[in-house]
């Protein structure tokens, strides 16, 4: 019931914050940046390629994100209004997770079917060879931002300050989303298992935040 | 389990140290239930963490801390629906209107359905800030986000106050409303524990106080017995009109102890017993005037309770 409650909270306010509008407009305005100013991307769909980049740029700008708004929320003790109710401690921070998690999701959602309505506009790409890069592309962004979102909940649960917290998500979060392209640039594993490792990353990431939060004195 | 059926909050030997720092050091008391205990020290004596420590949000201490006979190491629902707290910033993520606030917090706080709007309703119009409602909570005056804090702390109308410098910072007249709020709030049955390090602001509501001083309890008590110490004077202030040329007139009178010249006119006169007070400054009006000497001035040296206070605590505020 808390949890519930505290992720439509979460949801209304990331949903029209700042960096949220900027990740709304900024992912499918980059995939017809793609369409209009690349010409060539070696062969590669725009599909394929806006995943890759909102999956990059977007991925660190979300872990950023979460790492700033929980050591903000802690520094000015916004949480404790909410511990000294019947919630369980970490399902502030699994609603957090939900609400950004979901609202890059639909962001990405939007910007690569635009990318894919504009590689349709192209010729030699058929609607199969379309729908595969799209599933493809929607898989590596959603594996990727799921890591980021994650690891930013750990650091911004343990990072002492504002500096160290965008250090970490800088040289440790991102580092470590880029895990899951492993499989599809080697070409020794399915995609799905991008997907997989993704999962496994994020829920012991998200287990260990909670772990933490449950012990520390906030 | 500790307390009985009489005490709202029973705090038994609490210690608390911040790394080499020990702040709270053997701290026990007991707030009776329906009691305004006013809880104070100077800044950073540990009063926020005995508060801390009270509702849950420190869990790393050595002692007891029961409400009701509840022992807060079970820290569960139907514990922390008993507390309403207030911290000393009320601090809201920015984003959210006073509304949403609160129904947020009447909602994760047990309450349902109409109740919470019906309940949003009436705290805010007590509080006054009714027309504050759509607002952003980052657009508020701190004033007024104190009054949210207040309002979003008695919501679910908890058995318990926990309020930490709940009238700090505010304006005179938001003060008054507060203090007039708090004597609502208990004669409805509610125990109100709040801290503050201004001794006025205490005088006016508490029924019991506690000094906090170097992390123990200095002084618990009622309000009545402190202001009676208070009165408790030994020492009498004596003007004449012309110089006196020794003391040995004041020496002579009975129940002087002492006699201080502070100059040829003026003398602290020091008591045996506080209780002969009156007969001294009788006796002493008599034998002055006696002696051919105006007297322009004699009145009891009473202790005030800020000097009560500041022995209390060592003079730990005092700047």
């Amino acid at each position: 019931m808390s949890l519930w409650l505290l992720f439509k909270d979460e949801l209304n306010g990331f949903y029209r914050s700042k960096v949220m509008l900027a990740l709304w407009v900024g992912l499918p305005a980059m995939a017809l940046l793609l369409y209009f100013l690349v010409d060539d991307i070696e062969g590669m769909p725009i599909t394929v390629f806006t995943g890759l980049l909102i999956s990059s740029i977007g991925g660190l700008l979300t872990s950023v994100l979460i790492v700033v708004n929980i050591l903000n929320e802690k520094g000015k003790k916004v949480y404790d209004l909410f511990l000294i109710r019947p919630i369980r401690r970490e399902n502030l921070l699994l609603a957090k997770f939900g609400a950004v998690f979901l609202c890059v999701m639909v962001a990405s959602l939007i910007a690569i079917t635009l990318a894919a309505i504009l590689d349709s506009a192209n010729e030699g790409y058929n609607v199969q060879d379309i729908l595969t890069s799209m599933k493809d592309s929607l898989l590596i962004t959603l594996s990727i931002m799921a890591i980021n979102c994650s690891a930013g909940v750990l650091i911004g649960v343990f990072a002492p300050n504002m500096l160290v917290g965008i250090l970490l998500v800088l040289f440790g979060a991102n580092q470590l989303s880029s895990l899951v392209l492993l499989p599809m640039i080697t070409g020794w594993g399915e995609m799905w298992m991008a997907g997989l490792a993704s999962l496994v990353i994020s829920v012991a990431l998200l287990f260990g935040a909670a772990l933490v939060f449950r012990r520390k004195e906030i | 389990m500790v307390g009985n059926s009489g005490e709202m909050v029973s705090v038994r030997g609490i210690y608390k140290r911040y790394k080499d720092l020990p702040v709270l050091l053997n701290l026990s008391f007991d707030i009776p239930k329906g009691s305004i205990f006013g809880y104070i020290g100077p800044n950073g004596s540990g009063k926020t963490t005995t508060i801390k420590i009270m509702t849950g949000l420190i869990r790393d201490f050595q002692g007891e801390v029961s409400i009701e006979g509840r022992s807060i190491r079970n820290w569960n629902a139907e514990l922390s629906s008993t507390i309403g707290y207030l911290p000393q910033q009320t601090s809201l993520q920015e984003w959210r209107t006073v509304d949403q606030a609160l129904n947020t917090f009447g909602r994760l706080s047990g309450l349902q359905g109409s109740e919470v709007e019906k309940r949003i309703k009436e705290v805010t119009e007590e509080l006054g800030i009714t027309e504050y409602r759509q607002r952003k909570v980052n657009k508020l005056s701190g004033g007024t986000l104190q009054k949210v804090g207040m309002a979003q702390a008695m919501l679910h109308r908890p058995k318990l106050m926990v309020l930490d410098e709940p009238v700090a910072g505010l304006d005179p007249e938001s003060r008054v409303l507060f203090k007039n709020l708090f004597r609502q709030l208990s004669r409805d049955g509610t125990t109100i524990f709040f801290s503050s390090h201004i001794l006025s602001d205490i005088e006016d509501i508490a029924d019991t106080i506690g000094i906090l001083g170097h992390g123990r309890m200095r002084y618990i008590g009622s309000m009545e017995e402190l202001r009676e110490r208070v009165g408790r004077s030994t020492e009498v202030r004596l003007e004449t009109v012309e110089p006196m040329p020794n003391d040995s007139l004041l020496m002579s009178i009975q129940g002087v102890s002492k006699v201080e010249r502070v100059a040829d006119n003026r003398f602290h006169i020091i008591l045996q017993e506080h209780r002969e007070m009156d007969a001294v400054v009788d006796r002493t009006i008599k034998a002055v005037l006696a002696a051919g000497l105006h007297i322009r001035g004699i009145h009891p040296n009473r202790q005030s309770l800020e000097s009560l206070y500041l022995s209390y605590t060592d003079g730990e505020g005092k700047a």
